[in-house]
């Protein structure tokens, strides 16, 4: 009986302890935040979901008379990911074969793909039809960059 | 078929080869297309009269170029093979809206539903054979596949999510030439005779950007001989080919379903003469964990077997024959990007025999 009750008693209290550490987790800002970018100068001020997956799948997205262009931040494996899964929500064999299949029936472009993050927000800055996504961190300070919208955050 | 003269495709293939670094050097900073879809393929069969020339080339290239500047747009496909080498797309558009093209040039029908969405890129088809229906006009094909005039492509939003696509064109149809159709051959030799074709496809998208569709086809086209054999095979100089089907291609998780059926009237001079086939496929895949893709057709046709216009593509002394009904099982494995391996085996039924295959293929894409 004694055993049993010491028993119940460390369970409760490991309970405890992870539902303190859920709290933690839960209640603590968010660290990473991956967000949607044009040049501080582009007319555009919002895209919703459906224009930004045409946008990055090769297709034709019109904003105030302005024809935009899809720049690619692969500047690093993480952001990568994160765009596929929560923009494009495909992997990345499926996202390839897509983007080549709409190139070989419509001749959509592909987007341009940027390993460098510095050299993507200068030509994200110097191109008004310019969209991308960088993490909050790397465009927040930066006055030239016009942030759109959270695309995703941990 | 060997092109004459090729000294022309020949230094077009040379000249896009050359420009393959600019263009790719391009894509890093801007948005323009050079690929180039490769295959190799080994075949074996039982019962066949010619087994390793039929199909496509044991090793061919399709080099695809697109371009785009404000709303203009350019598209080329060059088909290069140790047997051919054909421009076998080639078309200017205007975008005059977002999704609504008008192209001008040569461009595949849009009423194949195969065709349409693979073109001559074998890597981005699953399976390594294409149905027989869908086969091009220098595989003796059925159906004539390239127009040589318009085309207009439009996508529509319906509702929230869902589109509706419709395609159509209109321009020169092929003329019939040894066994086989000739189309409008953009770098060689045209005999003429190229009379009227028409072709659309409606298709209902359940997602806009998405990969499902479910539609109808047609396709008209007036075709003209002066070829004595078919004169006396035919009895007539003209043949109108109306064609209306429909098809499906739908993904739903990790199953896709790909169907066309085609309902094909051959209306001639004398109308008591007139004869109508239908030929329909079916293909499953299922992907499978480790890049793995299974996929199963069954291929099969009503009425070809008698018609008298069917049996005038089956190349008696040579290399292609009419299948009426085919059963494939395959594998494929994308063992890495853009690299993929595939094993098919079949078991087909043409006008003449029934034979066994096995094919083998790598396919991939440069860059």
């Amino acid at each position: 009986m004694e055993r049993c009750y010491s028993v119940r008693r460390a369970a409760a209290n490991l309970l405890s302890a992870l539902l303190l550490l859920a709290g933690v987790a839960f209640s603590a800002p968010p660290t990473e935040r991956l967000v949607l970018i044009v040049s501080a100068e582009s007319k555009v001020e919002q895209l919703d979901s459906l224009e930004v997956r045409k946008l990055f799948l090769g297709m034709t997205v019109e904003h105030n008379g302005t024809r935009l262009s899809a720049l690619l931040n692969e500047s690093d494996p993480v952001i990568k990911e994160v765009f596929l899964q929560n923009v494009v929500a495909m992997t990345e064999t499926t996202y390839d074969r897509r983007l080549l299949q709409l190139a070989l029936q419509h001749g959509a472009l592909l987007p341009a793909v940027y390993t460098d993050n510095t050299r993507l927000l200068a030509a994200v800055v110097a191109d008004p039809a310019a969209v991308s996504f960088a993490w909050y961190r790397d465009v927040a300070q930066d006055k030239k960059i016009k942030i759109l919208r959270v695309l995703w955050h941990d | 078929m060997l092109k004459k003269p090729l000294r022309a495709p020949l230094a077009f293939a040379f000249l896009c080869l050359c420009a393959a670094p600019a263009a790719w050097a391009q894509h890093q900073h801007g948005s323009d297309v050079f690929e180039v879809f490769y295959a190799v393929e080994a075949m074996a069969g039982s019962g066949q009269s010619h087994p390793s020339e039929d199909d496509d080339t044991y090793v061919n290239a399709d080099i695809l170029f697109a371009a785009s500047t404000h709303q203009f747009r350019v598209l080329g496909e060059l088909f290069v093979s140790p047997e051919e080498a054909d421009l076998e797309r080639m078309q200017f558009g205007y975008e005059f809206v977002p999704d609504t093209v008008l192209w001008v040039g040569r461009f595949h029908m849009p009423a194949s539903a195969w065709n349409s969405e693979h073109h001559h890129g074998r890597y981005l088809q699953t399976s390594i054979t294409r149905p027989f229906i869908e086969r091009w006009e220098d595989e003796h094909g059925l159906i004539p596949q390239h127009i040589t005039g318009a085309l207009l492509e439009t996508r529509q939003s319906l509702g929230a999510a869902s589109a509706l696509q419709f395609a159509g064109g209109v321009g020169a149809s092929s003329s019939w030439g040894d066994h086989q159709y000739e189309p409008v051959d953009l770098i060689g030799e045209n005999p003429g005779r190229h009379r009227t074709s028409l072709s659309a496809r409606l298709a209902y998208l359940p997602e806009y950007e998405g990969t499902s569709s479910a539609g109808f086809l047609f396709a008209h086209d007036q075709l003209y001989t002066t070829n004595p054999q078919l004169l006396n095979a035919l009895n007539s100089a003209h043949v109108v080919l109306t064609l209306s089907g429909a098809y499906i291609d739908w993904t739903v998780n990790k199953w896709r379903v790909m169907g066309a059926g085609y309902y094909v009237n051959v209306a001639l001079d004398q109308t008591a003469r007139n004869e109508s086939f239908i030929s329909a496929y079916l293909q499953v895949e299922r992907l499978l964990p480790h890049e793995l893709t299974v996929f199963s057709r069954v291929e099969d046709s009503a009425r070809m077997q008698e018609s008298r216009y069917v049996a005038l593509f089956d190349d008696h002394d040579g290399d292609i024959d009419v299948a009426l009904r085919r059963q494939a099982l395959g594998l494929r494995w994308d063992f890495v990007r853009r690299q993929a391996f595939t094993v098919e085996l079949s078991h087909v039924a043409t006008l003449g025999f029934r034979s066994n295959e096995v094919r083998l293929q790598w396919s991939g894409v440069i860059p």
